[in-house]
Order: C-alpha cells, then sequence, then structure tokens
C-alpha cells in the first residue's frame, strides 16, 4: 500500500483529507508546521507527501527544498487553495510532481497519489494552463529547444488537460496509449523544472526561489 | 514640567553634575541652533520666552543677533555633550521677576546707549511678550488643556485664563500704541484700526485653540474612515460570506453544499483581490464572470482555465457570450458533475472548449424549439465572423468549441 504524508496547517482539513484517504493509503503521518513535518517526514519515509502551499514559517516551499536535499525519492503533491500562477510554479520548481487545488473531489485527488506514487506527474487543469501560459509562442532569443519550448504533441496534451480530461481520455481522444500521455506529461513537468524560459524566470524571482 | 534625565551615556552623579552646570544648545527643541531652548531649560523658564528674550533684544539695534551668534559659538551642541539636565529648581515667583527686572534693565541700558530702532520698540516688546504668555499656555503640551476652556467648570483653567487674559491685555496695548504711531493707518480711521485691533487679538488668542480643533476634527475624520471602511468589510462578510455558512448549514444536499462553497469561493477572492471590481476588462475576466453565474443558478463546478488573456473586444465578447451559453446548456442538460471551460488567446484568435462528461446527446435529433444551440452559440458565432463546433457523443459528454477571429 502506499505510504503517503499530510501536510497542512488547516486542521480541520487535514483531518477530512486524512479521513477519506485513509481507506485507499497508509497515512504515515501528519503535520501542522513546517519544521515537524521536516522532521516526520524524514523518520517516516512516505512515498507520497501532499503538502499546502501556504504555512506559516515558509510554507510548503521550505518543507519541498529541505526534504529533497536528504530525502530525494520522496515525493510531493501540491495541494492549495491558491490559484496563483507563482506558487503553483514555485512549487513544481522546488520539486513537487503535481499540483491540484483543495477543491478536487476525493477519487481525483486518491487517483493523483497513485500516479504521483507510480513517478508520474500530475498536472490539474489550472496547471496545464499555467504550463501553456508560460510556454507560450514567442520563444525567447537565446532559447533551448530542448527546455525552453514545448513539442507539438505535448501542447496537445496540456491542452486536453486543461480542457478538463483525464489522462485515459487525452489518451483515446489523441489515439495515444496512457503510457504515451504520461511520458508527455513527465517531460513536461522536467521542462519546467529546468527551463530558463524567462516567464518562469520572472515567476520564480518573484517567490525567490532560484 | 517633569524633570528628565534621558541620556543614551551612562552618567555618572559627577558627569550629571557637570552636565547640568552647563549651558548647552538643544538639539530635539530648536528653531536655529537650540540656543534658545538650551536656555530656557537651563533656567527653568519657559523656552518661548527665552525666544521672546532674544526677538526683543534683536529690536534693541540688532543686539539679539549679536547675542545669538556670540551664544551659538561658545555652546557646545548638547549631541556632542549628551543632553542638558533640566534645572531641579524651577525659579520662585520672586526669582522669575528678578529675571524680568535684569531683562528690562538690560533693554534700558541698551536704549541710553543708543542701541534702540525707535519708539516702536517698546511696544512690539510688550506684544511679543503679551503673545509669548498666550503661547506659553497654548504650546503643543497644553493646546488640550486650552481647548478645556471652553468648559469654565474645569480645574487648571483660571489660571491659564487669568494668564491669557493678561498676555491679551499686554498685547492690545502694545497694539495700540504701534498703531497709534503709525499714521498711515491712523488715516483709515478709528472703525478700521478696531476691525483690525480685533481681528488680530482674536488670531492670537484663540489661533492655537482653534489649530487643536481642526487637528481633531482631522483625526475624528481619519478614524470614521477607518471604521466606515471596517463596517463595509463586516456588511460585506455579512451579506455574503455569514448567508453562505448559514445557507450551506442548512442544506442536507452535499452538491448544493459545494456549490454555494465553490460561489462564495469565488466572490470572496474577487473581492479581496480585486477591490475596485473591475471584472470586465479581459477575455478571461468574462468568461469567468460568466462561469460564476452558471455555477450560481445550476448549483454546478465550473473550472476554468485560461490562456494567453488578452483585453476583451467586440469579437471576444460575442465569443464570451456564446460560451456563457454552452455553459448554461451543458449545466441544464448533461447532468455532468463538472464542466470544463478553457480559454486560448492567441494574437489573432480567441478558441474556447466548453465540456462537460455527461450525458451528451445527438445533434440531430436535438428538436427546432431548443434554440438554445441553433441560435445562441452557432448563429451568434457565425453573424460575428467565427465558428461553433459541437462535437457530441451519447453517454460521453459533449464539447463545444468556439472559435473567434480570422480563420
Amino acid at each position: 500500500m502506499t505510504s503517503i504524508y499530510l501536510v497542512d496547517d488547516h486542521e480541520l482539513f487535514l483531518s477530512g483529507v486524512r479521513a477519506e484517504l485513509s481507506e485507499r493509503f497508509d497515512v504515515a503521518g501528519w503535520s501542522t508546521d513546517v519544521d515537524a513535518a521536516v522532521d516526520g517526514i524524514r523518520k517516516s519515509r512516505p512515498d507520497v507527501v501532499l503538502i499546502d502551499v501556504h504555512m506559516p514559517g515558509g510554507g510548503g516551499l521550505s518543507v519541498v527544498g529541505n526534504i529533497h536535499e536528504t530525502n530525494p525519492d520522496v515525493r510531493f503533491l501540491a495541494l492549495s487553495v491558491s490559484d496563483a500562477p507563482e506558487d503553483v510554479i514555485a512549487m513544481i520548481r522546488a520539486g513537487a510532481r503535481g499540483y491540484v487545488t483543495k477543491s478536487i473531489d476525493p477519487e481525483a485527488l486518491a487517483d493523483a497519489i497513485e500516479r504521483i506514487a507510480a513517478g508520474d506527474a500530475v498536472f490539474s487543469p489550472k496547471l496545464a494552463g499555467f504550463v501553456l501560459d508560460a510556454f507560450s509562442d514567442t520563444v525567447p532569443i537565446e532559447a533551448d529547444p530542448e527546455l525552453d519550448q514545448l513539442t507539438p504533441r505535448e501542447r496537445e496534451v496540456l491542452r486536453q488537460i486543461a480542457r478538463g480530461y483525464a489522462y485515459k481520455q487525452v489518451a483515446t481522444r489523441l489515439s495515444i496509449s496512457v503510457k504515451t500521455v504520461e511520458t508527455h506529461v513527465s517531460a513536461v513537468l522536467r521542462k519546467l523544472q529546468l527551463s530558463n524560459r524567462h516567464e518562469l524566470a520572472r515567476w520564480a524571482s518573484e517567490r525567490r526561489i532560484v | 514640567m517633569s524633570t528628565t534625565a534621558e541620556s543614551n551615556r551612562d552618567d555618572t552623579p559627577d558627569r550629571l553634575q557637570i552636565l547640568r552646570g552647563r549651558l548647552t544648545r538643544s538639539n530635539d527643541d530648536r528653531i536655529i541652533a537650540g540656543l534658545a531652548a538650551g536656555i530656557g531649560l537651563r533656567l527653568g523658564i519657559p523656552i518661548v520666552f527665552a525666544r521672546a528674550a532674544f526677538v526683543a533684544l534683536t529690536l534693541a539695534g540688532g543686539f539679539g543677533i549679536i547675542c545669538y551668534l556670540v551664544g551659538w559659538l561658545t555652546t557646545p551642541d548638547e549631541r556632542e555633550y549628551g543632553s542638558m539636565i533640566e534645572t531641579d529648581h524651577p525659579p520662585s515667583t520672586a526669582q522669575k521677576f528678578g529675571l524680568a527686572l535684569i531683562f528690562y534693565a538690560l533693554l534700558v541700558a541698551l536704549q541710553a546707549l543708543g542701541l534702540w530702532f525707535g519708539a516702536i520698540v517698546w511696544p512690539a516688546i510688550l506684544v511679543i511678550f503679551g503673545a509669548a504668555l498666550i503661547w506659553d499656555r497654548a504650546g503643543v503640551e497644553s493646546r488640550r488643556r486650552l481647548a478645556r476652556l471652553a468648559r469654565p467648570s474645569d480645574n487648571g483653567t483660571r489660571r491659564s485664563k487669568t494668564q491669557i487674559f493678561f498676555g491679551a491685555a499686554l498685547m492690545v496695548v502694545g497694539i495700540v500704541v504701534v498703531l497709534a504711531s503709525l499714521e498711515t493707518i491712523q488715516s483709515l480711521g478709528p472703525a478700521a484700526i478696531a476691525v483690525l485691533l480685533t481681528a488680530a487679538g482674536f488670531m492670537l488668542l484663540f489661533g492655537p485653540w482653534i489649530w487643536g480643533l481642526v487637528e481633531e476634527l482631522t483625526d475624528e475624520r481619519r478614524a470614521r474612515i477607518r471604521s466606515e471602511e471596517r463596517a463595509d468589510m463586516a456588511a460585506h462578510l455579512h451579506d455574503s460570506v455569514l448567508q453562505t455558512l448559514a445557507m450551506i448549514q442548512r442544506s442536507d444536499d452535499p452538491q448544493r453544499m459545494t456549490t454555494l462553497a465553490r460561489a462564495q469561493e469565488r466572490d470572496l477572492r474577487a473581492w479581496l483581490f480585486d477591490p475596485a471590481g473591475d471584472k470586465t476588462g479581459t477575455v478571461g475576466d468574462g468568461i469567468a464572470a460568466a462561469a460564476g453565474k452558471v455555477e450560481a443558478s445550476f448549483d454546478i463546478p465550473v473550472e476554468v482555465v485560461v490562456v494567453g488573456d488578452r483585453p476583451i473586444d467586440d469579437a471576444a465578447d460575442t465569443l464570451v457570450a456564446a460560451a456563457a451559453e454552452a455553459m448554461a446548456n451543458a449545466a441544464e442538460h448533461s447532468g455532468a458533475r463538472a464542466i470544463s471551460v478553457y480559454v486560448e488567446c492567441t494574437e489573432d484568435a480567441v478558441d474556447a472548449w466548453v465540456t462537460d462528461q455527461g450525458s451528451g446527446f445527438d445533434l440531430d435529433t436535438v428538436s427546432d424549439d431548443r434554440k438554445g444551440i441553433s441560435e445562441s452559440i452557432l448563429a451568434r458565432m457565425t453573424r460575428a465572423g467565427g465558428e461553433a463546433n459541437i462535437d457530441s457523443t451519447p453517454g460521453e459528454g459533449s464539447e463545444v468549441h468556439l472559435r473567434s477571429g480570422p480563420r
């Protein structure tokens, strides 16, 4: 069973999510602040950490950063009420493998956790939109095509996700396998984390993560 | 006046003793170099009198200026020597009287020496000290007390009243003498003089008080604006958030609760992050507003994603209206749990997809009386030079693709 760890400073939300997920997952622990989260995650070594973006004491960003230094195998799924692109992009660039909003329904959340545990990326429609926005057609002059541009196929996959389709539906609609969809999304995630595109740099510098 | 012994240095009693004897220029309370303030603190008399003395001496052939310059050069700044300690023993009335006599004698001596600007000096000095007396009562610290003048029953006002009366009398005498010696004003006639006198006396007497009132009014206004803002926020929260919470508590239907919560969240976000209420600026704003309406009317979440948002124009306006219709259609007929709207703005076109994963339908079997699709979506887009495609499979959901701009 996939083990998960929950980090959120809102107790109420935390207990709600815990109740929803405890049947499908092994809840290794939870904490409500940054320091406790870093300790707890290092101790319990979960497969996936559900992390709130906005928390006192540095927020989810500092937890992801801290854990990635010592336990790079722990995977993060960012969970937040914030739809602000800079928050989302900052979390992904810090190392989170996916981002969903807190309004996500429990079943979709569970699917997202499974996907992250399997090493794939989870793009909500919102995140797909942000990425398309950030990698819009205006390519910087000194672009690294490997990292600073999306391939037409990746773009098409993201568009489908932004339109609300699940990976399986995207695969059917584009006549490709689910595995291929996952490959495309993981490639986009990598570009998102490594690209130097100025939009990303701007978002990142606003959040002081670079 | 309280005795203050505030100093940043660790003053030993010895050092305090030395400082107490030494005259320094005040740094905190200065107009030119702080010399008058230093003298005032040193002698234990109100600083305003020290200042008045310098002005009075200046009328004596400019002697005051020379005194001031010499004092400036020979007295250290308190910043170099640490702040001077105010004298522990304020002078008694007799001592004050003595100081006044010495000062008077000095003036008489200067007049005898010929250091004098003429007949106007004595009345001018009367005016200056009269004003000083009043100012002493009406200084910044005692403005509050002055404001209390309006309530005669208050304790402690009698003394200042006497003082103010005395000061005013001095001034009136001085002013009358000054004016009497000025022939130009005399020629204006006694009525004009009386008016001038009254106005000047009124300003001098009540100026500080009026100023205090004005300041108090400003403070009150500021406080009122703050409390109005708070009331505004409370009213908004009451109308929106509290109402919604109450509705959620009374609702048994989870779907309804979710929709209420989402609509409230959207509303609160808009209110918090866009206080100007400007929600019609861009294509994304238009779509978000339309989605909000559909959410509110049909109890169904609408997820909106906008890429490359740009200012709205007529063509995009049509597209937003058509998208709104498509959303309403999906909400009403599809039975889906959610609707997705994806908008992509490029240089010369705007694309929108309204997607639901509900029951879907066969476009050919839609009866003609359902004008929504044919009129509001297809015809509307075509008229505006755009296009609309509807793709629906029974049992799998529908997608409406709208495109405005060049094909």
